[in-house]
């Protein structure tokens, strides 16, 4: 099998295992939900500030809620030594990679994409004309979140505090990622134009997620077997 | 040069060599404890290998 | 001759931070607008360069570990980052008493601070992966890709986090009081960095010695159980 058709695979088989038990999208959701109703308690969701951080609790949202699913992604494969299988397989450690990191960014996008409309209607936001462009920025800043969360999820993944760590190390390593993503996604739910300004963040999105992809293709190998 | 001023660059430079100093000494009680774990381990070895030799 | 090389390192160090010390609070005269707390810069800047230096030191000691997995490259990188984030502590502790004094807050989102901070944060996890992972081998090579990750990753936040502060204007602290130090008051600076450099350099030598201790002791405790 080729390259990608061996990522594919394993691509499709958790994305095949989650379908059937749809239990870490359930869960990540929930958690969605719940923050999203933590934040109306910090301020008022009705006033004009909602407007001026609108992206910041959007992405808050999305790291948080994405991390159950980063967490789950080696974490599942624990069980019954499937990860030795997998390691021990003719597939790459790349491939594995790879693949894992397609499934979570779809899983990461199904949630995302519905608490978007969600946070619109709790916080009365409504949403952009341009929302091609803001699905954009959601597809880059997910990748980055992706990537960086797949990889310390294999690196976390025999700890006994597996779920302390990997929010610990990966959150710090999001910081530039995250802050295009928010400044992108206020500025776009706001309405106003993408001057030039904020073109940075897109050179920045675009390059935090090239550069941390091909770094992180380079090392899981290390970090899987040795 | 304002009183205040002074006072705080005191503080600064206080809080700086707090930091050195405690490191250095954190440092040195590791450096006891190890020395400690290794003669204690040493003799453990020691133990073992006079049980061995009867 | 390491005991040797360490005692003379750490001397040295301190001659000169003293002899530094009697420089910048009797022969500095104060800076213009920002009086007497200007003189922490003599104390900020060098660790924060120090720290700096080191956290990029040892990622090129943790990728020298990858490539030969000598674990002595690793204790090195460990040791290097140790001593790093004790620096920076320092940096970001002496930043936020400037901040207090010149903004009368205690904690500013100046960019080298908040960038400071963050390399804090990643080094902090750093040390706590390390403590989370007994296998020596498995904690080497997975500190040493954190350690790559992390200092590839703070040239991006260093960039972000300037844009985002020219974007949204916020609190700088000052080192260059209007255009550059007089030529007098430069100098302590840099024979501050110089014996920061060999201090934390003595304190590195020192880990690392009592990391080959630490080995020592589990191979003697491998070799005891094996009988």
């Amino acid at each position: 099998m080729s390259f990608l058709g061996q990522t594919l695979a394993i691509a499709a088989k958790d994305l095949r295992s989650e379908v059937r038990s749809k239990e870490t999208v359930n869960a990540s959701l929930s958690f969605a939900l719940v923050i999203l109703l933590l934040f109306s308690f910090a301020f008022d969701p009705d006033s004009d500030q909602v407007r001026e951080i609108a992206g910041g609790l959007l992405w808050l949202v999305f790291a948080f809620a994405g991390t159950l699913i980063l967490n789950r992604s080696f974490a599942r494969e624990l069980v019954n030594d499937c990860l030795d299988a997998l390691i021990a397989s003719p597939v790459s450690g790349a491939q594995l990679f790879l693949g894992k990191c397609l499934a979570n960014y779809a899983l990461l996008m199904i949630v995302e994409c519905i608490s978007l409309p969600i946070f619109a209607i709790f916080y009365n936001v409504r949403l952009p004309q341009r929302l091609a462009l803001l699905f954009l920025v959601m597809l880059l800043g997910t990748w980055g979140l992706t990537v960086i969360g797949t990889l310390f999820s294999a690196m976390t993944v025999n700890l006994r505090l597996r779920e302390l760590m990997l929010p610990t190390l990966v959150y710090p390593l999001l910081i530039p990622a995250l802050m295009g993503a928010i400044q992108l996604s206020t500025v776009l739910i706001a309405g106003d134009t993408l001057g030039e300004q904020n073109l940075f963040w897109f050179r920045l999105l675009v390059a935090f997620d090239v550069i941390f992809t091909i770094l992180s293709l380079g090392l899981v190998e290390i970090v899987l077997v040795g | 040069m304002s009183p205040q001023n002074y006072t705080f660059m005191f503080y600064g430079f206080t809080v700086a060599w707090l930091i050195v100093i405690g490191y250095v000494i954190s440092i040195a009680l590791r450096e006891k404890k190890l020395r400690a774990e290794l003669d204690r381990v040493k003799r453990m070895v020691e133990e073992r290998e006079g049980e061995v030799k009867k | 001759m390491r005991l040797k090389i360490i005692l003379a390192l750490a001397t040295l160090s301190a001659l000169l931070l003293s002899w530094d010390l009697y420089r910048i609070f009797l022969q500095v005269p104060d800076e213009a607008s920002q009086g007497a707390i200007f003189r922490i810069i003599y104390f900020h800047v060098p660790a924060a360069i120090t720290s700096f230096a080191g956290f990029y030191v040892a990622m090129f000691s943790s990728i020298g570990y990858l490539i030969r997995k000598d674990l002595r490259l690793d204790a090195a990188a460990a040791a290097i980052n140790e001593v790093s984030l004790a620096f920076a502590t320092i940096t970001l502790v002496t930043g936020s008493i400037w901040g207090r004094v010149i903004w009368g807050i205690w904690w500013t989102w100046d960019p080298r601070l908040t960038s400071f901070f963050v390399c804090w944060l990643i080094y902090v996890g750093y040390f706590m992966l390390r403590r989370a992972i007994d296998d020596p081998t498995a904690r080497a090579r997975m500190s040493a890709v954190l350690s790559i990750f992390a200092c590839v990753d703070i040239v991006l936040v260093w960039k972000s986090i300037e844009w985002f502060r020219t974007q949204h204007p916020g609190p700088v602290l000052e080192i260059r009081g209007g255009g550059g130090m007089a030529p007098g008051m430069e100098a302590p600076l840099w024979w501050n960095l110089l014996a920061l450099l060999m201090l934390s350099t003595a304190l590195i030598l020192i880990r690392m010695r009592q990391e080959a201790m630490q080995r020592e002791i589990d191979s003697m405790r491998r070799f005891a159980h094996a009988f």
